[in-house]
């Protein structure tokens, strides 16, 4: 048996040491599936552009020049503290970040389940228009729609998706945590029926796989959540329990920020993980992203 | 006194200008967010309004007691509404300068519209009101309202995103419209002078009114003013002017060679020349038709008639609504909508909550607001809110929740009372949630039927079962308000969830 001298011991030692220093990504073959997803907690007026600096920074997702689409959730015409839709204070932050890394259009769109007149009204979103390159679009007529394919359908082979964000350069989706009658929580990938016309056809074939088919076509930039406050029952219109929560979950792998979010509080006074979510688990099916949290790097930021 | 000034019809032109253009501002602002203090100010200061309305609901219409100032000015002025305000009178006089030619014949029948005024007071003292098929500015505004709005709103919306708009009936009252208009090919203001209530309630204060025209020192004889009043309210025979027929359009003043025409203080009262005859069959006519309307008005078997939360009891409601429209033209949602026969013979152009097309919107309460005789009460928000128009009833052989077994609850979604509870039932072996109505809860607002999947007929209907009318009092209770506070709603856990055991 060869022994080692202590020359050697040293430098076998310094290599290790030298070895642990490196990024742990040049090792891990998965690493660089790993996603990684903000949380910011805190100051509500600070909590946007924290949890987007977790993920990279605004400036990774919106370059000088950019038409930008954000997509709240309007659906319903209750009060903003009600927690049915967006804070307007979180989709403001979101329109002066993208307005700072040089957007040259903002536009907040969303289509509306109750009269848009309405919800514009009670969910207060023209505090977020504060600009003269920001816009608010309700997508309410058909001919805002164009014709998308399905190609890894099984519910639907097309569907009506609206034209602005087809055209927009980078599409950030904002929903709010809520609960859901039908599909237990509505996060980031509920929040894509926003844009489509025919909301009526999902709930006529399998609701959850036909919405886990949305985001095959639909793929936000990136994705905020407005967790500040969540709808805990009564969703998606409320009036249910709300849990304050002063957070905001941002990441761009749609699965693994609507996963992480349903473990953030409990929902129908109920413990639930993201793999209990049925159109979560048929997104992550799909291959659409990464549904367990323990395969996920979470940054945390207070604020 | 004399008043005579020259050119007088221009500004009698601007006059009318000037309230059509205000009465067609007033409607476009009869939208939801719009300050609603002014939009029914026309109908308030209309006299035939509060008089027939106040006679059949037998209760002093108060917010048209505006209409005092209108008689005492003519009763001081004389029938100067008709010429210089009347918007369906400028809109008339509008349509003249292009049906002038042929016009030669002018039938008199100037008794027409004390005779309907006759008839519309004696149905109303009966118990109803056929106030709608007669009143100018009713007809007008609900002209404008089912003509000629959706038509602007189909081409705006063409180039904007203005949703559409749709009534379920417009081609009657597009007849009614069309007739009054065609009527001025018989002979000048042939509505005006023969027909209108309004005019025919303004003239009997008119005939008695200070001011009056009269002809002075110098007349000729020559029938220039005769020949040109629009409305045969001279006679140069009796060297008359009748200050009833005269809307004081000023034309024969102007024209007069010999400026022979005054308008000056007179207190002798112009003539009367209604014949018994007349009178007995106007009357007969109420007779027959008033109870006639009554009695078609209970043909409401289908239970579908949900009236504007606030609506205050059928029976009244029917006389007291105008049938203006402006509830139908403020509805954000589009839901109201005109009956045509669902409220009897009588309830046409009443309106009616037509769910499937657009449900009550839970933050408004815009169609109290501007209606112009509280039909539908003003109700504040909050109380609005526990109104019950109707119930929710689900149709569990077309539900797809109940029959296809399929996640739907859309219903639940658009409950904004939380009064559909999602509670798991197993059929055939499939335990999922479905949809259950909690009728204590639920206020038939129909947005659930708006937005049911289904296609054509909705799985959850709006019927009118325990809906609440009330004249006066609120519609909050106790009971409602814990009701609506539970704090746990009944619900089970959503099938959207996979339930570990």
């Amino acid at each position: 048996m060869d022994e080692i001298t202590r020359r050697e011991f040293i430098k076998i030692s310094a290599g290790a040491a030298l070895v642990t220093l490196l990024p742990k990504s040049l090792f891990s073959a998965n690493n660089q599936n790993v996603p990684v997803i903000g949380v910011a907690h805190g100051e509500q007026a600070k909590l946007v552009r924290a949890a987007v600096d977790l993920v990279g920074g605004i400036k990774n997702y919106v370059k000088s020049g950019d038409v930008v689409c954000i997509k709240p959730n309007l659906s319903f015409a209750s009060n903003v503290d009600c927690g049915a839709t967006t804070s307007p204070e979180i989709v403001k932050q979101m329109v002066q970040l993208c307005l700072d890394a040089g957007a040259s259009k903002v536009m907040v769109v969303d289509h509306t389940i109750q009269d848009p007149t309405l919800c514009v009204e009670r969910s207060r979103i023209e505090e977020a228009i504060i600009d003269k390159k920001v816009s608010l679009v309700t997508l309410q007529k058909e001919r805002q729609y164009a014709e998308v394919k399905v190609p890894q359908g099984k519910e639907l082979s097309t569907i009506q998706v609206a034209k602005v964000i087809q055209n927009a350069d980078v599409l950030i989706n904002m929903p709010t945590a809520k609960s859901h009658s039908a599909t237990g929580v509505s996060l980031g990938i509920k929040n894509l029926m926003g844009l489509i016309w025919d909301r009526g056809y999902l709930h006529r074939v399998n609701l959850h796989q036909a919405i886990a088919e949305l985001a095959t076509v639909i793929k936000p930039d990136l994705t905020v959540v407005d967790a500040t406050r969540a709808l805990t029952s009564g969703g998606p219109g409320g009036p249910g329990n709300t849990a304050i929560l002063n957070k905001v979950v941002a990441g761009t792998d749609l699965v693994a920020v609507d996963s992480y979010t349903v473990s953030l509080t409990q929902w129908y006074r109920k413990s639930f993980t993201g793999t209990q979510v049925k159109y979560i688990k048929a997104a992550a099916d799909l291959g659409l992203g990464e549904i367990d949290t323990n395969n996920m790097r979470i940054k945390e930021a207070a604020v | 006194m004399n008043l005579r000034v020259t050119k007088h019809h221009i500004i009698r032109w601007a006059v009318q200008f000037v309230f059509l253009t205000l009465f067609i501002i007033f409607f476009i602002n009869t939208r939801y967010g719009t300050p609603v203090s002014f939009q029914n100010l026309f109908f308030r200061f209309d006299p035939l309004v509060f008089f027939i309305v106040s006679i059949a609901y037998r209760t002093v219409i108060s917010a048209a007691l505006l209409s005092v100032i209108l008689v005492i000015a003519t009763l001081v002025f004389g029938r100067f509404f008709c010429g210089f305000i009347c918007p369906l009178g400028t809109t008339i006089d509008i349509f003249d300068l292009f049906s002038r030619k042929g016009k030669r014949a002018q039938p008199n029948f100037k008794n027409g519209k004390y005779l309907v005024l006759l008839f519309l007071t004696l149905s109303a003292i009966l118990g109803a009101s056929f106030l709608h098929f007669f009143e100018p500015l009713v007809i007008l505004e609900r002209s404008l309202t089912l003509i000629f709005y959706p038509v602007v709103v189909y081409f705006t919306g063409l180039f904007t995103l203005i949703p559409s708009v749709v009534y379920t009936e417009s081609a009657l009252a597009l007849v009614v419209f069309a007739m009054i208009l065609g009527l001025n090919f018989v002979s000048q203001r042939f509505w005006c002078r023969n027909l209108c209530p309004l005019g025919g309630l303004l003239a009997l204060f008119a005939k008695i009114s200070a001011f009056k025209f009269s002809f002075g020192e110098g007349c000729t004889q020559c029938g220039v003013c005769e020949k040109i009043c629009p409305t045969g309210a001279i006679s140069i025979e009796s060297a008359k002017i009748d200050a009833g027929e005269c809307i004081e359009c000023l034309r024969c003043q102007y024209e007069c060679p010999q400026d022979t025409i005054n308008y000056k203080i007179s207190l002798r009262p112009s003539g009367f020349d209604v014949r018994r005859r007349q009178i007995l069959s106007t009357l007969g006519a109420s007779v027959l038709l008033a109870p006639l309307a009554k009695i078609l008005l209970h043909q409401r078997l289908a239970g579908r008639l949900i009236r504007p939360p606030g609506s205050i009891p059928e029976s009244d409601f029917v006389n007291t609504c105008i049938h203006c429209g402006k509830c139908m033209k403020v509805c954000p949602t589009n839901g109201l909508q005109p009956c045509i026969l669902e409220a009897g013979i009588n309830g046409i152009w009443t309106p009616r909550l037509v769910a499937r097309i657009g449900g009550c919107e839970k933050n408004c309460n815009m169609c109290g607001q501007v209606c112009p005789t509280s039909a539908i009460r003003n109700l504040p928000l909050e109380e609005k809110t526990y109104v019950k128009m109707g119930t929710a009833v689900i149709d569990r052989a077309r539900c797809i929740a109940w029959e296809q077994d399929k996640v739907c609850l859309i219903c639940d979604e658009a409950c904004p009372y939380n009064a559909i509870n999602s509670l798991n039932e197993t059929i055939r072996d499939t335990t999922l949630l479905r949809p259950f109505v909690d009728e204590r809860i639920c206020t038939g607002c129909g947005l659930c039927e708006a937005r049911c999947p289904i296609e054509g007929r909705a799985a959850i209907e709006v019927f009118s079962i325990s809906e609440e009318r009330k004249r006066h009092g609120s519609y909050i209770t106790e009971e409602k308000v814990n009701l609506r506070a539970c704090e746990e709603k009944v619900e089970d856990v959503p099938s959207g969830f996979i339930i570990d055991n």
